[in-house]
C-alpha cells in the first residue's frame, strides 16, 4: 500500500471518528460510525488477514443492530 | 487498444446500462421492498425528486441488487476468472436472502455480468476497468444529485411500462 | 508516475470516489439522504478490497463487507421509519 492510499483510508478513519464525536442525533452517530468501519477494513485486508476482515465485516453490522435497539428505546 | 482512462469510461457506460436495465426488468422502481426503502423514497420526493426513481434508489440501498451483483462479479472475474464470478453470484444470493429480499435481480445481474465481463476481457479490457467503472456508475446514480437521478430513473420506468 | 499500472489507476479511482462520498455523508444534514452516499462509500471500499489483495478469499471478504453494510443500512432505515413492525 503506497502513501497515497494510506492517507486516503486514514482520512476516512479520521473523518468517521470526528463526525461520530461531533454529531448529536443518535442515528447520525451510527451512520458516522459505519464510515469509520469502512476505513478500518482495508488496513486489515492489506496485511493479509482476510479471515479477520470477514469476521469484522460481519460483526460490525450486528453490533449496530444491537445499538439500534437501545436507540429506539431511548427515543420512542 | 484504448488507454486505461478510456477503458474505464467505456466500462462505466456498459455497466450502467447493464445494471439499470436489469433493475428495470425486475421492476425495482415499482414499490419499496421494505419500509426503509419507502422512507428514503418519500424523503427524496419531499426534496423535489420523483417517487418511482426514489423507490429504486431505496431498494439499491436496502438490499444487494443488480448493481452489487455487477460489482462483486467484476471482483470475482478479476481474481479468479469465471469460477470467481459464479462464487460471487452465490454470495449475492445468500446476501439477498439475509436482507428479506427474493434475490433474483442480484443473482441475475451477477450471472449476466460474469459472462459479459469475461467476454470483454478477451478483447483487451481488464476486469479492474470494470470494478472502477461500476463504482463510477453507482456514483452517477446515488452520489451526484438525488433529485435529477430519481427523475431520470422515473422517466426510464415510464418508458418500460 | 511514468509506469502506473491498470490496477493502480483503478484503485485510485475507487479510493478518490470513496473519500468524496465520505465527505458528502458527513456534510449532508438529512438523516435518510445520508444513506445513498454511504452506499457509494461501501461500493468503493468493496471494489478497492478486491484490487488491494487479489486472493480467492478476498471475494468472500468483499461480499461479507458489502452484505454487512447493506444490512446495516437496511436496519437503520427501517428503524428510522418506525421499526420492522411496519413491514407487511
Amino acid at each position: 500500500m503506497n502513501e497515497l492510499l494510506l492517507g486516503a483510508f486514514g482520512a476516512l478513519l479520521v473523518l468517521g471518528a470526528g463526525a461520530t464525536i461531533l454529531e448529536h442525533d443518535p442515528y447520525k452517530k451510527i451512520i458516522s460510525l459505519s464510515v469509520l468501519i469502512a476505513g478500518i477494513i482495508p488496513f486489515i485486508v492489506d496485511r493479509g488477514l482476510l479471515d479477520v476482515a470477514t469476521a469484522v465485516a460481519l460483526i460490525a453490522p450486528l453490533s449496530t443492530i444491537f445499538i439500534l435497539m437501545a436507540v429506539r428505546r431511548a427515543t420512542p | 487498444m484504448p488507454g486505461d482512462v478510456e477503458s474505464i469510461l467505456i466500462a462505466a457506460i456498459i455497466s450502467w446500462i447493464l445494471f439499470v436495465s436489469i433493475d428495470l426488468l425486475f421492476g425495482l422502481p415499482k414499490t419499496g421492498g421494505v419500509s426503509g426503502a419507502r422512507e428514503i423514497a418519500g424523503e427524496i420526493e419531499r426534496e423535489g425528486g420523483s417517487l418511482h426513481g426514489g423507490y429504486m434508489m431505496g431498494n439499491i440501498v436496502c438490499s444487494p441488487d443488480a448493481s452489487a451483483g455487477t460489482l462483486l462479479a467484476a471482483c470475482g472475474v478479476y481474481i479468479a476468472g469465471i469460477p470467481g464470478g459464479l462464487a460471487a453470484a452465490v454470495l449475492v444470493y445468500v446476501g439477498n436472502r439475509i436482507c428479506y429480499d427474493r434475490g433474483y435481480a442480484g443473482t441475475t445481474g451477477a450471472l449476466a455480468a460474469t459472462f459479459l465481463i469475461y467476454g470483454f476481457t478477451t478483447i483487451g479490457f481488464s476486469a479492474a476497468h470494470f470494478i472502477a467503472g461500476m463504482v463510477i456508475a453507482i456514483l452517477t446514480i446515488q452520489g451526484i444529485s438525488h433529485t435529477h437521478a430519481s427523475r431520470l430513473l422515473s422517466r426510464l420506468w415510464g418508458w418500460r411500462t | 508516475m511514468e509506469d502506473i499500472t491498470t490496477q493502480e489507476i483503478a484503485i485510485l479511482v475507487c479510493v478518490s470516489i470513496g473519500v468524496i462520498s465520505a465527505v458528502r455523508v458527513i456534510a449532508e444534514r438529512n438523516t435518510m439522504k445520508k444513506l445513498p452516499f454511504l452506499n457509494v462509500l461501501s461500493f468503493a471500499i468493496a471494489g478497492s478490497l478486491a484490487l488491494l489483495l487479489p486472493d480467492p478469499l478476498t471475494i468472500l471478504a468483499a461480499a461479507a463487507y458489502f452484505v454487512g453494510t447493506t444490512l446495516e443500512s437496511n436496519a437503520i432505515a427501517s428503524s428510522y421509519a418506525g421499526g420492522p413492525k411496519n413491514d407487511e
